[in-house]
């Protein structure tokens, strides 16, 4: 039997997203643009589907009177992730 | 490149994993700066000391380190306000070498502060804690000159105990030089090849 895919994670963007987040403490809305290669408004609808399913925190501030968005992973999302992996690994040694 | 359809198998979901977590590595690799002008700070420092007391007989040759160090910190200081601004992701790795440099610089001043009770001691101390900082923060960066300029320095330390002063600030010199610099210059070199890649 195998456990279902998180429908939160299984889209590539917001795989990518939570993938380059495990890897960084933080990271600013334009280098995730930059790193996925998305448009900022693909980015900023996956990214709020993120927050909502807490497995990322977006901190909006100003720097430079320029607005700033950085996001984080929360252990909620660090823990879907590992779960993500795991499945994954579990299906494809299934279809060896 | 579009990537905002649905996942077409499992396979695709590890390159995506894949691909991503060595987007970022990418790029914020260390492109050497802190090295290079601690490096040539301090050669400079340690020639000019050299300079002053053993050929020029200036009565103050310590001069050299009291401009050229405060000038670096300076340096180092609004350079690293730039660098933060500009990342755009803050990793773990950089949060470990701020630990392990401030712990550097912590002791460093100390080993200086307690130089008239080290007297002759205190330039090998000196090199022994360089070795610290190069072998930690070349080992967390994986990069092995700097862990091999460490090795360099501890025993360049070990050589400085048995020396006079005039040959410490040589020592001095050439471990910088080996240790800092050279490294230095390879992971700029390399940083800069990264960022063409990337």
């Amino acid at each position: 039997m195998f456990a279902p895919l998180d429908p939160v994670l299984h889209s590539q963007l917001r795989l990518s997203v939570v993938s380059l987040l495990v890897s960084v403490r933080a990271a600013e809305f334009t280098w995730l643009r930059e790193k996925t290669g998305s448009t900022a408004g693909n980015l900023s609808v996956q990214l709020n589907k993120l927050a909502e399913a807490g497995y990322i925190e977006i901190k909006k501030s100003f720097r430079d009177n320029y607005p700033l968005t950085e996001c984080k992973i929360t252990k909620k999302g660090i823990k879907a992730f590992e779960a993500y992996v795991n499945n994954i690994k579990q299906y494809i040694h299934q279809k060896k | 490149m579009e990537i905002n359809d649905d996942i077409r198998d499992e396979k695709q979901s590890l390159e995506i994993i894949g691909r991503m977590i060595e987007n970022a590595r990418q790029g914020i690799q260390d492109n050497g700066f802190f090295y290079l002008l601690w490096g040539y700070l301090v050669l400079a420092a340690a020639a000019t000391h050299y300079v002053l007391q053993y050929m020029l007989n200036y009565p103050y040759p310590w001069l050299s380190w009291a401009v050229l160090m405060p000038a670096g910190g300076i340096v180092s200081m609004i350079y690293g306000m730039k660098m933060d601004k500009k990342q755009g992701a803050k990793t773990y790795i950089e949060k470990n070498m701020m630990y392990v440099l401030v712990a550097f610089l912590v002791s460093l001043l100390i080993v200086l502060f307690m130089m008239p009770l080290l007297r002759q001691n205190t330039y090998p101390l000196v090199l022994v804690m360089y070795g610290i900082w190069l072998f930690c923060s070349g080992g967390m960066l994986r990069f092995r000159p700097l862990i091999a300029g460490g090795v360099i320095n501890w025993f360049f330390g070990i050589l400085a105990f048995y020396q006079t002063f005039e040959y410490q600030l040589i020592l001095l010199a050439a471990a910088v030089l080996i240790g800092y610099i050279i490294p230095g210059h390879l992971l700029n070199m390399q940083y800069k090849k990264n960022v063409r890649t990337a």
